[in-house]
């Protein structure tokens, strides 16, 4: 049956284009393709993209261009332009309406200025246009920064707010919530006194209290003196209406109403902080989650604001069953990649503190779901699964039991340390360093899958952050693990890496590299044998890396390293000794005297462990070193230490002093009875 | 006396009832409804909001008129919305489309779910028109990216698409796809969105007065028994079992 060649048939977008390029096509054809176009593209992203391709957005630009000039001829054609106007604006605005691209496209062939000019227009529908598209372009994060802190634009900012037309004051509430960012901007607008008028339009229509909360949120985050001006007494009881507006109708309202209590509350401790107004938040928040809409996929992260880091909004979202509601959704099958995400943002933060929520969350089997979630298509939703692995897994009670070092979840994790975005490697990382201590010693699994090969290939990676996180997971990879396994990650790992780990440019690099060799060495005289090898080239690298270092937390770990190879047989000792007290040159002298002076105690106690077991009785050469360290004015250092603050440095202290007198008095007197 | 008045007299009275399982009959219950004073303008009020929100521009036009009631909402903006119900109601749903962008064109660009049904009602109409082949080539062009830019559509998207693989579609498993109560529930999905975005309520209130009438007798039921209004529509009240 042939189709009838009737006006339902779209034109073909190449046709389209090339009617509006062309200087022959009369104008009120072009106002017809301008009209056909903009029903196009309007709610249509395939076809949007289509004609950017096709270069629409510089067309319909210069025309919009051509009738404002022209339109300022007057005359009978006034009503014509006015058309074309409004049509162009329209289109200009579909193309930025949610598309990144759309947006940029629109800037770069300079609609911005045009649509500008728009707003003053005397016909209501050609300003509603500019302002429309305005608004449209200002909801992208590609919108121009506006400059608050020139007069002339905050002068425009409030006439725009001030205007009885609401998408014009839409479009100025839409500015203030994307370009404001710095303290000093939120300062300008504040003492320009569009709080007041913000809040005016908080009691107008649904469209204004959407735009005025999302504005407010923007200018009292992080900022307690806006926040403070905002709750003052000029602004009426503005916090009041705003904890109205939580009960709402619209799902939308009682999100930004949310929203932005949660920004005052954040800010200033000392707003919103009684126990009413938390429940309230939360139980609005979780029966927003519900929403089937945009508002339902923005919920999670506005309640992970609320929730995150504060131990008091954890506990009370428990117990309102966040966790059995977050699971209800989990199964009630697949979601868009935001919402997921949202989700396991939440259980993450739940679990970043509290074992009840860990448990809960293990006994509701969610992680059944992180398998899947772990290999999603979105990178923010990997991310998000694997922070709430590094979470849950903090529960000493399930990580001993094995629930985490299994084919499920080590396999895709493991697969997750050569995803091509980075910050997923770091996320998998920490959820792998904590997965790893394992006391119950299952850690071939992650051996097996090529875990080790995968850690130590990121450990040499250009960015410090995954260098870090990398030896970090070997780090605690290593921790009282069987020797069989020591050699396995020694063989992956190196000599020559772990020396240029030591000695890499980051002090966190160095540190963790540090104690990666302190759980080498630490257990078995084979232990250190296996680390130190022949030349000793790592003991030499931890040495110099002592004397060389400023930061604390790095000299910590590296005379923990010593002390336990100090443990070891003769040999040992006598190779810590030698980085110690080399016999030429003060300065090594100095280290050691240097660190039982510092200030730090966990430093003085570190240095007397080294201490302690290179003087420890029934070594041959014990003698010999005892006099060594004497002569290196040892004593009186202890002495000053033994009525330390400190426990931990009072008892070492003694003991070592102890030590040392005891070998001192024992060779006093044998040499003594010699002669 | 209108039913109005008596319903809502009705649910005045429930809100004063006292605790305890009683008989009330109809002769005390007439009495008490009678001290129940309702002010005109009030249902005035609602019934004007009544028919803006379901658009009887002609009637709210009259009411005006006749009343003195003044509109929430600027009768000449119920016109434009009225032609983008019936151009949806009669099956003429890109007329519909080019009038809503004309209203307000970020209605579409903003609701997915709303443009996704409307492309559904026009393949809709093409099948029932018989246009095989147009609607193929629509499904092929305009539905198919819809289902790609969001997979929740797609299984109403495979449901409509359906309908080409029948010779009989009336009686098919999709066939009330065809029906014009699909029609109707797209125009008042166009009608709620176009009312949203003038920042208007999309539910008249009405309804949700009734529903309080019908929740409070259940709940008077646990306490007495009295006359009740059991049809809506005509309010009247019907004795209580003695």
């Amino acid at each position: 049956m042939p189709t009838s060649a009737t006006s339902n048939h779209p034109s073909r977008p190449e046709d389209l284009i090339g009617r509006l390029n062309s200087a022959h096509t009369p104008y009120e054809a072009k106002l017809k393709a301008l009209r056909d176009l903009k029903n196009q593209i309007i709610g249509n992203r395939t076809k949007k993209l289509a004609f950017l391709k096709l270069g629409a957005v510089p067309s319909v630009v210069s025309i919009l261009s051509s009738a404002a000039a022209a339109q300022g001829g007057g005359g009978d054609n006034r009503e014509f332009y006015e058309s074309v106007l409004i049509q162009s604006a329209a289109v200009i605005g579909s193309f930025a309406c949610g598309l990144d691209a759309g947006v940029k496209a629109v800037l770069d062939a300079g609609a911005f200025p045009l649509l500008l000019s728009l707003i003053s227009h005397l016909n209501e529908k050609v300003a509603d246009a500019g302002a429309r598209s305005l608004k449209l372009i200002y909801q992208s994060k590609r919108a121009p920064k506006y400059e608050f802190l020139q007069e002339k634009n905050m002068e425009f900012l409030l006439s725009l707010l001030n205007s009885k037309n609401e998408n014009v004051t839409g479009l100025g509430a839409n500015i203030i919530t994307h370009s404001c960012q710095t303290t000093a901007e939120q300062q300008a607008l504040s003492e320009a006194g569009v709080i007041k008028r913000l809040v005016g339009l908080l009691g107008g229509s649904i469209n204004q209290k959407d735009a005025s909360l999302e504005s407010l949120a923007a200018m009292v985050k992080e900022n307690p003196e806006v926040s403070a001006k905002f709750m003052g007494p000029e602004n009426g009881r503005a916090l009041n209406v705003v904890i109205e507006l939580m009960k709402d109708k619209h799902p939308r309202t009682r999100l930004l109403a949310c929203m932005c209590l949660i920004s005052i509350r954040n800010t200033s401790t000392s707003y919103l902080q009684d126990s009413g107004i938390k429940n309230s938040l939360v139980s609005v928040l979780l029966e927003l989650l519900d929403d089937p809409g945009p508002v339902g996929d923005e919920a999670p992260f506005v309640l992970s604001s609320l929730i995150t880091e504060k131990e008091d909004m954890q506990k009370i979202a428990f117990n309102a069953n966040l966790i059995e509601k977050l699971c209800e959704h989990l199964n009630a099958g697949s979601y868009q990649a935001k919402r997921l995400q949202g989700i396991f943002l939440l259980l993450g933060d739940l679990c970043s503190k509290l074992e009840c929520c860990r448990d809960r969350v293990l006994d509701l089997q969610v992680l059944n779901f992180v398998t899947e979630a772990l290999a999603h298509d979105s990178a923010e939703v990997r991310t998000a699964a694997c922070n709430f692995l590094k979470n849950v897994s903090r529960s000493v009670k399930n990580l001993s039991a094995g629930q985490f070092m299994n084919e499920a979840v080590a396999v895709p994790l493991v697969r997750l340390l050569c995803d091509s975005s980075s910050s997923v490697q770091i996320a998998a990382l920490g959820a792998i360093s904590n997965i790893v201590v394992d006391f119950m010693a299952h850690k071939s699994v992650l051996v097996q899958c090529g875990g080790v090969k995968q850690l130590v290939q990121l450990s040499k990676s250009m960015e410090s952050a995954i260098r870090v996180n990398a030896v970090w997971a070997l780090r605690n990879l290593t921790f009282l693990v069987s020797y069989r396994c020591k050699e396995e990650i020694l063989l992956e790992l190196t000599s020559a890496t772990l020396i240029s780990l030591i000695n890499d440019p980051e002090p966190s690099v160095q540190g963790q590299a540090l104690a990666l060799v302190r759980n080498l060495v630490d257990g078995t005289l084979n232990s250190i044998n296996y680390v130190f090898g022949e030349d000793g080239a790592v003991l030499h690298a931890i040495a110099r890396q002592l004397r060389s270092t400023s930061k604390v937390e790095v000299q910590i770990q590296g005379m923990y390293t010593l002390s336990n190879v100090a443990s070891g047989n003769e040999l040992h000792k006598e190779a810590v000794m030698n980085q110690l007290l080399p016999q030429a040159g003060n300065d090594a002298e100095k280290t050691l005297v240097k660190f039982l002076q510092s200030t730090d105690s966990r430093l003085c106690t570190a240095t007397l462990w080294a201490l302690i077991n290179l003087t420890f009785p029934g070594s041959p050469g014990t003698c010999r070193r005892v006099t060594e360290l004497r002569n290196a004015g040892i004593i009186t250092q202890l002495k000053n230490m033994i009525n330390d603050h400190c426990l931990d440095v009072k008892l070492r202290a003694r003991m070592a002093l102890g030590q040392l007198m005891i070998f001192g008095s024992v060779w006093t007197w044998y040499t003594s009875i010699k002669v | 006396m209108s039913l109005f008045f008596i319903v809502i007299r009705q649910l005045a009275e429930f809100q004063a009832m006292a605790s305890s399982k009683k008989v009330i009959t109809r002769e005390e219950w007439e009495k008490r409804l009678s001290n129940v004073k309702v002010r005109k303008e009030d249902m005035n009020k609602l019934v004007m909001n009544f028919l803006v929100t379901e658009g009887y521009v002609e009637a709210a036009e009259k009411f005006r008129l006749e009343s003195g009631t003044e509109p929430d909402i600027d009768l000449a903006t119920i016109t434009d919305r009225m032609a983008v119900k019936k151009a949806v109601q009669s099956g003429n749903v890109e007329d519909a489309i080019e009038k809503v962008n004309d209203l307000n064109p970020e209605i579409l660009d903003t609701n997915p779910q709303l443009f996704f049904h409307l492309q559904q009602q026009r393949l809709i109409e093409l099948i029932r028109n018989g246009k095989v082949e147009e609607a193929l080539e629509f499904a092929q062009e305009e539905l198919a990216p819809r289902g790609e830019e969001n997979q929740g559509f797609l299984e109403e998207l495979e449901r409509t698409v359906a309908l080409l693989a029948f010779e009989d579609v009336t009686n098919c498993p999709v066939g009330d796809l065809l029906d014009i109560s699909q029609r109707l529930k797209t125009a008042s999905e166009v009608n709620a969105a176009i009312l949203t975005s003038q920042s208007h309520e999309k539910d008249p209130k009405l309804p949700s007065l009734l529903k309080m009438l019908i929740w409070a007798q259940n709940q008077l039921d646990e306490k007495a028994t009295y006359p009740r209004i059991n049809d809506l529509s005509t309010a009247a009240l019907e004795d209580p079992a003695v």
